[in-house]
Parts: structure tokens; sequence; C-alpha cells
């Protein structure tokens, strides 16, 4: 599944970034590698998400939410 | 890698930022790199006494700055570079950064590195310094940010980390000036004994690929690049310059074989990937958390302040606050301002004037010329300060980033990121703030964009004419045209923009949004002051000259006779403005206002929309004040005349063109001062083609109905 469809506040390990190149190097270089923590914050207008990835909070939009591959972690 | 290299001719350059006055050209270089946001800046400004721009924005430095820092061991050049998530450039900051670090041919280069790590935000951070340590340069890392990691409950053992790097770690909080002394320490001990970094290792696929390729890399190259940079560089594809095709494709090859059978395979991705593993590692072996550190006060606010339901209406009350406060809140000010130069000071200089004897013409200038200029930018400056004030508020606390994220959607319809909607909205204030605002955009070619789309946008001097014009002719249908004015405003920005996006600006957009978003943070007054203050010299140096200048012109020409009259004392339709007016006139005439009253009118509304009313009333050989009575009718004939019969028609294109051509002398300053000559006179090109085309088209068209 994607962030889309996850329960806001759950705990997920992220599996995979789909999409190009350049998307997921940006991505990748921001932290987004297989087997990081990714949980969604809030849900914006339109789709859009916060994430937090880590420490880290990042702000994508619905496109880039569907591009991140996550299942649920159990820790 | 570019050949063009901006760092360059930006690190040669004795000084590069007008804050940091000169450097020894023989002092050793340090360089500050480190991610965006991580507080680079402010340690340089402590370090150096300097005022680099500091601001809660990942981005906020977007070009080099030098400095420098009077370290025990000596002067030290401190070079504050643009933050970077990472050594491959994506960007042109980057690009430079990355160059910096790892070209030995390239002058400048440092001596040795400070890499800021934030303390609470440390995955992100050790990616960077892991591609710091392969370029092999001298490092001291600097982990700032202890204070909100230790409010989380996170604690990074120093110590630990420091053996990891093979470099000294410096906790450190840069806004209070902690560490500062632990840092002088290591970066002199770095610099009187440089050793490289440990090498992050990259598991047991990618070195044994790294090790064939090392073996085959030619002598020129490794003397010119770090080798294990280089190594991976090439593995990964990235194409560097002076490497034999021969060795680029063998690299090639090998990256291909580490990715085989993967559909997304990129040998990039993965050694992003095993750099990363690196880090958690690390992270595992230095950070103890205490407490439950997942959900923080800050993501609850973001809960509220992004939300589907009240995210949108906190956004627009904020702008509708920041819109108010632009144009209410200055405007007493300003007129008093403009009272204090207008009455005492103007008088007291003529007054002065003719007690040593001046003649009238040496008193109209000092006193009508460069006085009212100087009264004019003055009057600006009250707008400026509030408009950059609330800048920095907005920036500092955190908000501009959610509020960003809120508006991305629609701004994206003309291809801008979200936070271009903040000088747009300033621009119904006042366009000068507006386009100086648009240096809250980290990209360049969206500042440009915006920059080009702010004077579409009606300001509030547009506002005295529309209003003056329509009660003359519309009578109570006045609001509803001066409203109409205002959808058209609206309307202009976003198919101009959509015009220019498909055009000037084309493949700019469909950048999908991936905003790191930075804490909120309490904003500082003493930030505030020196943001505001250093912007706000910046505005006054680069647009004041201009500003004084063409005031004291359009004097100068409206007192210059042509024919009869003598200098200084001439009605405006004999001088040379009167002249210059009535040649304009039949440009406009199958606009339906072709009269040399009204292109007068225009042509001071060039320099001031502010000035157009009173210009009126000055062509008409009528004070101001004579007020609706006299002006009316005058008017009312003037656009008889010129219209053939149809004034309404006239006179809603001649508020269209009011609305549409360029709004001040001060916005096209503001706008040379942040996009430069060129782009700014192709703005007014463009802005005076929409106008006359949209001007004479409602012209054309509404005189089939009226
Ligand atoms: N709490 C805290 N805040 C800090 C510290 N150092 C800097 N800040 C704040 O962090 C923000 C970012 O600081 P900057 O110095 O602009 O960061 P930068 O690394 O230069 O950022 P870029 O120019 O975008 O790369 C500002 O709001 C600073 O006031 C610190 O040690 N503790
Ligand atoms: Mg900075």
């Amino acid at each position: 599944m994607t962030p889309r469809e996850a329960t806001t506040g759950a705990a997920m390990r992220l599996s995979r970034v789909t999409g190009d190149r350049r998307h997921r190097r940006r991505l990748v270089e921001l932290g987004f590698v297989p087997g990081a923590d990714v949980s969604v914050i809030a849900r914006g207008v339109n789709g859009g998400l916060i994430l937090a990835l880590g420490d880290a909070r990042v702000a994508v939009d619905a496109g880039t939410a569907a591009t991140l591959l996550v299942e649920p972690s159990h820790d | 890698m570019t050949d063009v290299r901006p760092a360059k001719t930006l690190l040669a350059k004795s000084c590069c930022d007008e804050h940091t006055g000169t450097v020894d050209e023989r002092a050793p270089r340090v360089a500050l790199a480190g991610n965006p946001n991580v507080g680079k800046s402010t340690l340089f400004n402590t370090l150096t006494g300097a005022r680099q721009s500091v601001g809660n924005w990942p981005g906020k430095t977007v070009s080099v700055a030098r400095g420098t820092w009077r370290a025990s061991g000596g002067d030290v050049t401190l070079i504050d570079l643009p933050g970077t998530y990472s050594l491959l450039p994506g960007s042109p900051d980057e690009a430079l950064t990355r160059d910096v670090l790892v070209d030995h041919g390239m002058d400048g280069r440092p001596d040795a590195v400070v890499i800021a790590v934030d303390a609470a935000n440390l995955a992100r951070n050790l990616y960077l310094l892991a591609q710091v340590m392969e370029t092999g340069v001298p490092l001291v890392v600097a982990l700032t940010m202890v204070d909100v990691a230790r409010a989380r409950g996170v604690r990074v053992d120093a110590d630990r980390l420091s053996a990891l790097v093979g470099a000294p770690v410096v906790p450190m909080v840069p806004r209070r000036g902690e560490g500062l002394d632990a840092l002088d320490r290591a970066v002199a001990e770095a610099l009187a004994n440089p050793r490289p970094p440990a090498v992050p290792p990259l598991g047991d696929h990618v070195e044994p690929a790294l090790a064939a390729l090392a073996a085959e890399l030619p002598a020129a190259s490794t003397a010119r690049f770090p080798a294990r940079w280089l190594s991976i560089a090439l593995i990964t594809g990235e194409p560097v310059p002076g490497v034999p095709d021969g060795t680029a494709a063998l690299a090639r090859d090998l990256g291909a074989a580490l990715v085989d059978g993967d559909d997304l395979g990129d040998p990039e991705v993965l050694v992003a990937e095993q750099r990363y593993a690196w880090v958690h590692k690390v992270i595992a072996d230095v950070v103890t958390r205490r407490g439950d550190t997942r959900t923080t006060w800050s993501d609850r606010v973001d809960r509220v302040l992004t939300s589907r339901w009240s995210g949108a209406p906190i956004f627009l009350a904020v702008m509708w606050g920041v819109f108010v406060l632009t144009t209410k809140a200055a405007a007493p000010l300003t007129a008093a301002l403009q009272a204090l130069i207008d009455g005492p000071v103007a008088g007291a200089a003529g007054g002065a004037l003719t007690a040593i004897g001046a003649g009238a013409p040496v008193r109209g200038l000092v006193v009508d010329g460069i006085i009212a200029g100087v009264g004019q930018l003055l009057g600006f400056v009250p707008l400026m300060a509030i408009m950059f004030v609330l800048l920095a508020v907005l920036e500092d606390s955190g908000y501009l980033a959610r509020a960003a994220f809120v508006v991305d959607r629609l701004m994206r319809l003309i291809g801008l990121p979200g936070r271009a909607f903040l000088p747009l909205i300033v621009g119904f204030g006042c366009n000068v703030p507006a386009v100086a605002g648009t240096r809250i955009l980290a990209d360049r070619r969206h500042r440009l964009l915006t920059g080009l789309l702010v004077p579409f946008v009606t300001c509030s001097a547009r506002l005295t004419v529309y209003v003056l014009v329509a009660s003359v002719f519309f009578g109570d249908a006045a609001g509803t045209v001066v409203f109409a004015m205002y959808v058209l405003s609206i309307a202009l920005v976003i198919g101009i923009g959509l015009l220019l996006r498909r055009t000037l600006f084309r493949g700019m957009a469909g950048e999908p949004l991936v905003l790191d978003l930075p804490p909120y943070r309490l904003p500082t007054l003493r930030l505030i002051g020196t943001q505001t203050w250093v912007k706000l010299r910046a505005f006054l140096r680069t647009a004041g000259g201009v500003i004084v200048a063409t005031v004291t012109l359009v004097w100068l020409l409206s007192s210059i006779p042509v024919g009869q009259g003598t200098f200084g004392d001439t009605p405006v339709e004999h001088s040379v403005y009167g002249v210059a007016a009535r040649t304009a006139a039949p440009a406009f005439a199958p606009a339906g206002f072709g009269d040399w009253h009204n292109s007068a009118a225009l042509l001071t509304g060039f320099v001031a929309k502010e000035a157009v009313v009173s210009t009126t009333a000055q062509t008409y050989s009528m004070s101001e004040s004579a007020g609706d009575g006299e002006l009316a009718p005058a008017l009312r004939a003037t656009f008889d005349r010129t219209s053939g019969g149809h004034p309404l028609p006239a006179v809603l294109a001649f508020l269209v063109f009011l609305l549409a051509y360029t709004p001040c002398m001060a916005t096209v300053a503001a706008q040379w001062a942040e996009m430069g000559g060129r782009l700014t006179l192709f703005g007014i090109g463009m802005q005076l083609t929409v106008a006359w085309l949209l001007a004479v088209a409602v012209f054309q068209l509404g005189s089939l109905f009226w």
C-alpha cells in the first residue's frame, strides 16, 4: 500500500520507491530508503500528506505519496 | 559534472558579500557545509560578525558568502556554502558546494570543512556527512541544534560519533553561541594537522566494484579529484570532466552489473541506500532516546494548520492579516513621512535657497525634483519595513513552509510553488515590496516568474485612480467597476502566468512537492530586526537612486518650455513633457482615449500611480482640490470627444490600461534589483503590450454595445 491508504499516526516501514530516476534520487537523498520508518502526521487538501521520516517531517503531494510503497511495521 | 563553474568566480572574488568586508587572501580557508536549515549561517554570522540572511526555511543561503573569523590560531577565511542534501548536483547551489569540495583544480579550495550536523535530525545530516567523508577533506563536525534534540529527549554521543567519523565532533548551539571555543580549538587542530576522515563502507556488493575501478583510474584524474569520490561518481554514471571515455564506459558497465536484474535498478540509488545503511548503523550506535519521541507538539500543531478543513481558512486569515497590515498599518506612517517632506522640509529648503539667492530653476530642481523624489522614496520605507518584518516572522516561525503546503495545488496551476502566494498577496497593497518578497522563493526561475506577474496585481495606488474615474463616469455602478478591476487583475495573473509557463518558462512546472518542513521555532527579535534592516538597506540602495532620478527627470521635462514660456515657469502643455504626451496620444486612439491629457496622466502613472490624479488635475490647469465639481465635466468632455460618442467603453479601456501597464518606477527599480535589466525591460514591454491590446479590445467591443 501507499501512505495514502495508511492510518494517520500508524508506524510503517518503507519498502520501495517507484517513479522516474530523478524523482527516486531526490527522495532517496532525503532518506526515503527501503527500511526507513515512515508515518502519516497530517493530511492536507487534494491528498497531500505530511510524513514523519524518522525525526524529519516532509510534506509531499498526492502524486509523490503514491510513489512510496509502505507496509505496517511491528515495533 | 558541469564544466561551467560559478563557484570559481564566486570564490575567487576578493569579497562576495557586502556585509562581510574584505578578507585576507592568504588566510587558511574553511568552508561551512551542511544540510539546509541547520544553522550554518547563524554559525557563520556569530563567528565573523557578518549578517548573512538566516531563516527557518531550507535554502535560505543561495550564494556563497565569505568572512573573516578571528580564530585563536589566527585569521581564518570562512565560506558559508548553500545548504545541500547531497553532493550530487541537483541544482546550481548543490553543484557549487560539491565543486568546492571535490575539485582540486579549482582556486579557493578550502583547507578544511566544518560540516554542520543537525542533532535533531541526524539521519539526513549524516547522509551528507558520509558523502563529504568520501572526498577525504579534513573535517570538523559541528553538531548543531543540540538544544532542540535535548528537548525531544534525543541524546547524541559526540565522542562515539567522533570515533566513527574519524574527525572531531563539537556539540553546539549556534543561536546562543554555545560551543564556539571548542569549535575554535578543533578547527585550529584540523588546520595544523590535516587528516582525512574515515571512509564509510558501502557494503560487500559495491566495494569490490569500486576496487576494480580504482585500479583503472588515470593519474591525471586522481590528481584533480579525490580517488574514492571519483570512483563512486563514475560508477553511478556521473560525467566528470577530463576522464577518458574508456574509463567512464568501464565504470558504467561495473555500475550496471551492480543492479542487474532489478527493474528499478540504478547504481546511484543503490549507493545512496548503502550510505543510509551506514547512517542507520551509526545512529543505532550514538543515539539514545528517552520517552516517546514519535509525536511532538509540532506534529499536533501541523495537524491543525494543514488539515483539509482548517488549513485553508487559517491560511486565508493569515494572508488577510498580511494584506491589512501592509496596506492599512503603513498608510498613516507613509502619510506622515510624506507630509514632513512636502511641508517643513521642502519649505525650509526653499527658504534656505531663497536666502542664499538661488534662482527659481535651482529652487525648483531641489524642492520639486530631488526633495519630492526623496519624499516618495521614504514613503515606501514603512511599507517595506512592515512587509519584511511580516515575512521574517512567517518564515522564522516555520508557518510559511506549512502555508506553502496548503496552497501548493492552487499555485501549481500557474506553475509556481505554494510560497509564491505571499508576494502576490502583498502586491495588492504595493507591488514594490511584493517584488522584493519574491526572495522567499528558493528557485530562481520561480522568483523570476513571480516577479513578472506581480505588476498585474492591482495595487492600492491604482485604486485611487479607479475610484476617481469610476465615480465620475459610472455613478452608482462605480463600486462594481472597481470590483471588476480586481477580478480582472486576478484573471490577468492567472492568464499571463499560464502563458509564460507555456513559453518563456517551459519545463519549469511539474516538479512534485517534496518539502522538508522545518520545526516551529519562536522567531527572535534580533533575527527579525537584522533581517528587516538588511533587506531594507538593500532596497534603499538599489531602488533609491532610480526613484529619485525619475522624479527629478519628470520635473525637469515638465519645466523645459517648448516654444513659449521660460524654464521652470511654463504650463505643462507647452513643456517637453506635454509635447511628449501629445506625441504618444495617437497610440491610444484605437482604445478611445487618444488625448494628451490622458497620455500625460499615463506617463505620470509610469512614475507613480499616486501622481496620476494630481497630474490629471494639473493638465486641466486646476488644482487637485478643485474636486469633482470642475474636474468631472472636463474629463467627460475629453472622453466624449476622443471616443467618438462612446465615452463609457473608452473610460473602461482607460482603466484597463491603467491596471495592466507598468505600475510605477519604484516597481521597475525593485524588479531591476531582483531580476536584472533584461527581464525587467521584457516585463515592461509585456505589460505595455497586454495593456494596449486589452484596452483596444475593450473599447472596440464595448463601443458596439454602448
Ligand atoms: N533552537 C536552535 N535554533 C537554531 C540554532 N541554530 C540556528 N537556529 C535557527 O535555525 C534556523 C536556520 O538557521 P540558518 O543559520 O539560516 O541555517 P542554514 O543552515 O544557514 O540554512 P540554509 O541557508 O537554508 O542552508 C534559524 O531559524 C535559526 O535561528 C540552534 O542551535 N538552536
Ligand atoms: Mg544559510
